[in-house]
């Protein structure tokens, strides 16, 4: 069954190989539209995590810090019982390169230097005193580079990796009384309080959530683009199928007399269907093999991270063989039915 | 490798085409002995290939047996049937049916690994048959890389390769020129001579020489020279019916026939009314085909009974 199988597959090599490259481009797409939802998925639980914080306080009725404004007064701290508490400023804002470079929107984060929530530098060092800014590393801004947030100059000091929410919109940090005034033009304002270890009760006007609510919160602005994904997913795994199972079918079109006449001299029908069924998997897992080599220089080219998970290396071509199996059914329909008494119909 | 002696009964084969029942078998029986070669002959679409079908239990047919030996074939049902088809019988196809992407060596080795023999033992069988075939340099050849006649003896060799005690050969002459038709008739008599039973369809008179027993799958023409006759029918009464053998040719001199199909559903479809001077069932006795239609009077009528050389020569080219 092999022999004949691998046989085929050499015999119609510009067929196989024009599909197994269709159904590559189809599945590395695959690859980076789940790498895709992979990120969108990781992106605030890495983002939120670099906060340090278990509790975020926040007003009450404020959905989250990174989708919803929030304004507290920098007073409500004291209020807060908690061993270990800091004052945040979470606003929108932009940076920009010299003058006439159009600005990037960004998350400011204002921090206070030694508590919760201040950066976690890859590169340079975290700001330390007024006009020193920190910057994900996505803006592709090099450390010492003199830039502008919100129309005010500050120098880049240090690179974070990870700080990013909504699809990609990176963090800049800066010291809390500078994202006061530029977010508020007060000092007397905050955002949030960020709080780790025992929480005791709180005073009202202000409620708390946990990180994981935090992240499923920054999350949900995403759900709608998630399904989309998810639907063009969908649709890319019939496109996969269609290509797959129509050249079974041709395939199984093509071999029809061959089949007859096997059958006619007793080959069971598990044999040849085993014989059409190994040839839709191997062209399957060939073209699950060449996408996971394609998504290698298709990731980076999209605009926002992909992620593609590690599970996705063993689960697609898990999938595929399912998916070639069944796609391919029609064409195996049609070796059960071939009639032996073909074999000897017609001329050479 | 004998199976015993073969032993066809009344066998019947019909078939539903375009509403329409056509009996390409219609109660054919002969025997044959192991080592003996039968030559099954007659024109194109008499029932040759159908019957190598029912022989090698690829098609049931719609009424009488088949044994050989102890086997009744016409019963045998699912994997006995596969059984049959894999121990007992080689098939040697018209159309050589090698497949494409396989060589000649693999053409013959893999079905028999598809059957359960193992993959060093099939393919030294393989080899062995290609030597017997006389083509044992070829072996690694793709068909498209190989004649006709070597075709067609990769096809005898993959139909020998389980060793079965009854060969059928469809046409195995047909595609080939006179050279190459000659080396397969000496291989069949070869094979023959090991005490095989070999069942050859074919319409190749080169055949028959060699033939132990000779299937006339259409009846000669005996009627050949009979003489030519008036006969008389009553209105009603049939001339012939569809799927009778045909012998003659009839000249209406007076009275109207009707020529009627026969439905597979027993249903009759009016096709024709003929009346004086006009003939029919000529093409049945021309081509040695069975009437495909019925004819019966409408009217008294008197007719004129020609064998078909005397129509041909008297009638045909009067007209």
């Amino acid at each position: 069954m092999i022999l004949l199988t691998f046989r085929d597959l050499v015999y119609r090599k510009t067929r196989f190989i024009v599909v197994t490259v269709l159904g590559a481009v189809v599945f590395a797409l695959l690859f980076v539209m789940t790498g895709l939802v992979n990120q969108f998925n990781l992106e605030p639980a890495d983002t939120v995590e670099q906060f340090g914080a278990e509790q975020w306080v926040l007003p009450e009725g404020v959905s989250a810090p990174f989708t919803s404004v929030s304004v507290m007064p920098a007073a409500a701290l004291d209020a807060v019982d908690a061993a270990t508490k800091s004052p945040v400023v979470i606003t929108r804002s932009s940076v920009a390169q010299g003058d006439g470079e159009m600005p990037e929107e960004v998350v400011l984060v204002g921090f206070e230097s030694g508590g919760l929530g201040g950066p976690q530098v890859v590169e340079g060092r975290a700001p330390q005193a007024a006009g020193e800014v920190a910057l994900d590393r996505t803006l592709d801004i090099d450390v010492g580079t003199d830039i502008t947030v919100a129309g005010e100059p500050f120098t880049v000091v240090g690179s974070t990796d990870a700080t990013t929410v909504l699809a990609g919109i990176p963090f800049a940090y800066v010291g809390l009384p500078e994202a006061q005034m530029l977010a508020f033009t007060s000092t007397e304002v905050i955002s949030s309080v960020l709080v780790s270890g025992e929480l005791g009760p709180l005073p009202d006007g202000l409620a708390s959530l946990s990180s994981d609510d935090v992240v499923d919160q920054t999350l949900q602005p995403l759900e709608g683009a998630i399904a989309s994904i998810d639907l063009v997913r969908a649709l890319l795994w019939i496109v996969a199928a269609i290509i797959v199972g129509a050249v079974v079918y041709l395939s199984a079109l093509d071999r029809q007399r061959d089949f007859a006449v096997l059958k006619a001299v007793g080959t069971p029908n598990s044999s040849l269907l085993g014989s059409l069924a190994l040839q839709a998997v191997l062209i399957a897992l060939g073209a699950v093999a060449l996408a996971a080599i394609i998504q290698i220089f298709l990731a980076p080219r999209f605009p926002l991270p992909v992620t593609v998970p590690a599970r996705a290396f063993w689960q697609l071509p898990l999938l595929a063989v399912v998916m070639a199996l069944a796609a391919g059914a029609i064409g195996m329909r049609k070796v059960l039915r071939s009639d032996p008494s073909q074999a000897f119909s017609g001329a050479a | 490798m004998t199976i015993g002696p073969l032993a066809v009964s009344d066998l019947v084969v019909e078939f539903i085409h375009d509403g329409y029942a056509i009996r390409p078998l219609d109660g054919l029986s002969f025997g044959a002995e192991s080592g003996e070669l039968v030559v099954l002959l007659g024109p194109s679409g008499c029932g040759k290939t159908t019957l190598l079908s029912c022989l090698g239990g690829i098609l049931t047919p719609t009424s009488g047996s088949i044994r050989m030996g102890d086997l009744d074939v016409t019963k045998m049902k699912g994997k006995h049937l596969d059984a049959y088809r894999r121990n007992d019988i080689g098939f040697v196809f018209q159309a050589f049916n090698l497949i494409p992407s396989l060589t000649a060596r693999e053409n013959i080795a893999v079905p028999l690994t598809l059957t359960g023999h193992g993959r060093k033992e099939s393919f030294a069988r393989a080899d062995e048959l290609l030597e017997q075939v006389g083509l044992g340099d070829r072996g690694g050849h793709l068909p498209s890389k190989l004649s006709g006649g070597q075709m067609q003896r990769v096809a005898v060799a993959r139909g020998l390769g389980h060793n079965p005690p009854l060969l059928l050969a469809d046409e195995p002459t047909a595609n080939l020129d006179h050279i190459q038709a000659e080396a397969i008739i000496r291989l069949l008599q070869s094979l023959r001579d090991d005490g095989r039973m070999i069942v050859v369809s074919t319409h190749d008179s080169r055949l028959v020489p060699i033939a132990d027993r000779i299937v006339h799958m259409v009846p000669p023409d005996q009627h050949e020279e009979r003489p030519t006759h008036d006969v008389s029918f009553a209105a009603g009464e049939s001339i012939f019916e569809q799927g009778d053998n045909a012998q003659l040719i009839y000249v209406i001199k007076s009275g109207e026939v009707d020529v009627i199909r026969i439905l597979a559903d027993g249903g009759e479809e009016p096709l024709n009314q003929l009346g004086p001077d006009q003939y029919f069932g000529e093409l049945g006795p021309f081509l040695g085909f069975p009437r495909s239609a019925s004819v019966r009077a409408k009217s008294d009528v008197v007719l004129t009974a020609y064998s078909s050389r005397v129509f041909r020569e008297k009638v045909l080219h009067k007209h």
